[in-house]
């Protein structure tokens, strides 16, 4: 039988995928390559999608297609899509405004660079929206692979092919493993649609195959959110990447490695709960700790970012491991507030890695008083990071998980996230305070590109938006 | 042993028997020849030619190129073989013409990338 598509539902994946499309001819059938028009073409499609999860937050209701009948659905948007399709989108805006900026040096070649970044885009936004196994893992494909050609497309760079080797070697073997996890739960349920695979195992006795097939699909995603102990690729690869790849790694891809493991263990393996929170509440303790010693000893700014990226994925594992209650959503609001913060440090270290190559955390000295711009708007977003006043918007998210924690009972979690924040003042305040220190040699005062500035002005609006008004995040996620 | 398992014996038997077959014929056949080595008896044999080179020989890299479009198109005809079974029966018609043709212009639109940044010509 034919299935009817409900158009309106997958609007957001096609307009990006018709965009990717689009910009490829573009690129093929132009005589000249310049990358400004297709910044533009990609932009347009990114806001068009945008448009369409909009549309639907503010239609409401709960939208459901690709259905077989009685098994379930394959495509379903409900809250928890919208949320974490808008968190994309708006990532994918900053990322292409950062992207207009590292495109303009005429080194990477831009027809391919958009169509990869929309491809992504795609995969990222399919994802929250996937509810049967095999969806969810061709879109989390889909997220992958193109990040690891646009990590390799500065070519004849020897730290970016570097960086997309080992991200294609460590991606690779996560899809293997969480496949290998994804067959055996196939095969104990007979379905892939996660509803029906939820009541399938909880009828029967928890078995021993069932144990093995939760935690091999848990492994395969900590692989994707760089969670201890699948966490080492993180510093070679933010450093080595394009400061925009750098950025969609650790928010686009993060968002959607998440939004799959949310998916799967809250709609797909709820039955389960007692043989995997313990297990995700080990991990987020062991991520954050890592991720936060990590970053101590950094010296370079993309490899700090990179480590803290890290740490900051335990504190949005560590709601997950409380059992039951409305757990997901302080994960889910942690990454938003998470997502916007973080773009925010990489859409400076952008404008600032083109005077200082090097990307040293001692090239920020002095900042404030070459580019006084640049530097608050990168002061705030560390402080915020850090959970400190004037950057309440973390400090709320932090908040909300530890409650969450507390409420769940698990009070060595709390303590460890506890100690772990103290950790992470120290190397975010380091930072801060390199900024103001006066240099030797004060840096030039040089006017940052618009497409990046614009990226900054972006973040640091709805940084300041979610601070004055944490509620925004926290009534549509709750 | 349960009945799942012992059904694997059978394969394992006849595993056994393959093999004695062919290493009984070889052995046999040993025992049976003459043994008058030359060094062209020696050489190793490639379709009657004397073989050229060295065993571990490079090639172009463009061939990967070509493999990588055939993949496509393989991929493309598993999902071809099981629509042609079916779209001219009862229930579907011209939506599920039209939806594989969609599929294929999304296919496409790589051998056009393909052809216009001159991956198709051999010079």
């Amino acid at each position: 039988m034919i299935q009817s598509i409900d158009y309106v539902a997958i609007g957001a994946p096609l307009a990006l995928a018709l965009a990717a499309g689009l910009v490829l001819l573009l690129d093929v059938f132009r005589p000249r390559r310049t990358p400004g028009p297709l910044g533009l073409v990609t932009l347009a499609g990114v806001v068009v999608a945008g448009g369409f999860v909009a549309a639907q937050a503010l239609g409401g209701g709960e939208r459901r297609t690709f259905c077989t009948g009685g098994a379930g659905c394959s495509f379903v948007v409900d809250g928890f899509t919208l949320v974490l399709s808008g968190l994309v989108l708006g990532a994918g805006v900053v990322v292409v405004l950062l992207s207009m900026t590292e495109l303009a040096e005429r080194r990477i070649p831009p027809g391919e660079w958009y169509f990869l970044l929309l491809c992504a885009l795609t995969g990222a936004v399919l994802l929250p929206a996937a509810r049967d196994l095999a969806t969810l893992v061709v879109a989390l494909e889909l997220v992958s692979l193109p990040v690891f050609a646009l990590t390799a497309l500065k070519r004849y760079d020897g730290r970016a092919s570097e960086a997309a080797l080992k991200l294609f070697l460590v991606s690779v073997i996560s899809t293997a493993v969480t496949l290998f996890g994804v067959s055996l739960l196939y095969g104990l349920t007979g379905t892939l649609y996660l509803e029906p695979l939820s009541a399938a195992l909880s009828g029967a006795a928890a078995s021993g195959a069932a144990s093995v097939a939760v935690v091999l699909v848990l492994a395969g995603f900590a692989f994707k959110v760089a969670a201890v102990p699948f966490h080492f690729w993180a510093g070679d690869v933010y450093q080595g990447a394009p400061v925009p790849v750098a950025a969609l790694l650790s928010v686009v891809s993060k968002a959607a490695g998440f939004a799959g493991l949310i998916l799967i263990l809250t709609v797909g393996l709820p039955g389960q709960a007692a043989l995997w929170a313990p297990v995700v509440a080990v991990v987020a303790a062991l991520t954050m700790t890592a991720g936060n010693v990590l970053a101590l000893r950094q010296r370079a700014a993309l490899r700090l970012l990179a480590w803290s990226s890290v740490a900051q994925s335990g504190y949005i594992l560590a709601p997950l491991a409380v059992i039951g209650g409305s757990a997901r959503d302080a994960s889910v609001a942690y990454l938003v507030i998470y997502a916007v913060m973080n773009l925010g440090a990489f859409a400076v270290v952008m404008t600032v890695s083109r005077t200082a190559a090097r990307g040293e955390l001692d090239d920020y000295r002095g900042l404030a008083f070459g580019r006084p711009g640049a530097a608050v708007a990168l002061a705030f977003f560390l402080l915020c990071l850090a959970g400190l006043p004037p950057g309440l918007a973390g400090l709320f998210a932090k908040v909300v998980v530890f409650r969450q924690i507390v409420e769940g009972g698990l009070g060595w979690l709390a303590v460890v996230m506890a100690v772990n924040t103290v950790i992470g003042l120290y190397y975010y305040i380091a930072w801060t305070a390199r900024l103001f220190t006066p240099a030797p040699a004060p840096p030039a005062r040089v006017s940052a590109p618009v497409p990046a500035a614009l990226a900054v002005g972006i973040a640091v609006l709805v940084t300041l938006a979610f601070s004055v008004a944490p509620q925004l995040v926290l009534a549509v996620v709750g | 042993m349960n009945g799942y398992f012992s059904s694997y014996l059978t394969v394992a038997v006849l595993l056994a028997i393959g093999l004695a077959v062919v290493s009984g014929a070889l052995l046999v056949n040993r025992l049976l020849r003459p043994h008058r080595p030359t060094p062209e008896k020696l050489l190793t044999y490639e379709c009657g030619v004397d073989p050229v080179g060295e065993g571990w020989a490079q090639s172009q890299v463009r061939y990967y190129v070509f493999t990588y479009l055939y993949v496509v198109f393989a991929v493309d005809a598993v999902f071809l073989f099981p629509w042609a079974t079916i779209f001219a029966a009862p229930g579907f018609g011209v939506a599920t013409l039209v939806e594989m043709f969609v599929f294929l212009a999304f296919i496409a639109l790589g051998i056009l990338y393909a052809w216009r940044k001159r991956v198709l010509t051999w010079t």
